[in-house]
């Protein structure tokens, strides 16, 4: 498994990874379509190339579906908007607001490429998510994209 | 709260109508009538997710009223919430199958 340390708090999850590759390559893999559907998808889903779309820009949009294998039942999209990019050391990410299934924050993703030669440090911040029981259905429905590989498992 | 209750509370919110079903119980109770109106769905159509999210545990109905208005259970709710903050079990998953793919890539380069 990892060494990450544990979840900061109750509203923000934290990783660090060490990858056997080179930083351009990572990077590449968070934000070119062709790497991040052969990755991305949890067990038992995936996540098509052809309803991918990478905006790579400041501004631009990334987005994804995930979709239930062998005709299962279930499919979830997932959307955000690029807030922060330096290739390839950094990129962050806001969720998009479904006011309609009462999620009115977003989360903030944040991954940083630390270059350490044929390998890179990767860190990965994701949140907040509410904790209080009035926030539920904030965090409910922000955890969403996670229920597919619940639901598929 | 149980794995098996657990799958039965995503599994319930895995559907779009139910979610919504949902974030309008959030508000109060409704009968299946006012829960019906935004969609274009039938009336059995939607019984048919109050059973489910019934079943999930996310709602109770009245057995008394004649139109078994249905409100929002907030254990199974809270449980999900709970356990859902620790999508790090996911991120986690997600970077080992990043790592994979990237020693996969890393092999076939060589």
């Amino acid at each position: 498994m990892s060494d990450s340390p544990p979840v900061a708090g109750d509203r923000e999850v934290l990783i660090t990874r060490i990858f056997e590759a080179p930083r351009e390559q990572v990077f590449k893999a968070w934000t070119d379509p062709d790497e991040l559907a052969a990755w991305y998808g949890p067990e038992h889903m995936d996540a098509p190339r052809e309803r991918i779309r990478i905006d790579l820009r400041v501004g631009g949009r990334w987005e994804l579906t995930m979709v239930a294998r062998d005709g299962g039942a279930g499919e979830f999209s997932i959307g955000y908007t690029i807030v922060e990019l330096v290739e390839p050391e950094l990129i962050v990410m806001r969720s998009d607001l479904m006011p309609e299934m009462g999620m009115h924050e977003p989360t903030v993703v944040r991954v940083e490429f630390h270059d350490h030669g044929d390998k890179t440090r990767m860190t990965l911040s994701d949140g907040p998510y509410a904790a209080g029981a009035h926030h539920a259905e904030a965090g409910y429905n922000a955890a969403f994209d996670k229920l597919a590989a619940v639901i598929a498992g | 709260m149980q794995t098996d209750q657990l799958s039965l509370t995503f599994a319930a919110l895995a559907d779009p109508t139910r979610r919504s079903i949902l974030t309008r119980l959030a508000e109060g109770e409704a009968t299946v009538n006012e829960l019906a109106e935004p969609f274009a769905v039938s009336l059995p159509a939607i019984s048919r997710h109050l059973k489910v999210l019934e079943r999930a545990g996310l709602i109770v109905r009245s057995r008394e009223a004649q139109w078994r208005p249905a409100r929002m259970q907030a254990d199974p709710f809270d449980d999900a919430v709970d356990w859902m903050q620790s999508r790090k079990q996911t991120w986690e998953a997600r970077m080992d199958r990043l790592d994979a793919h990237l020693r996969r890539k890393g092999e076939t380069d060589e």
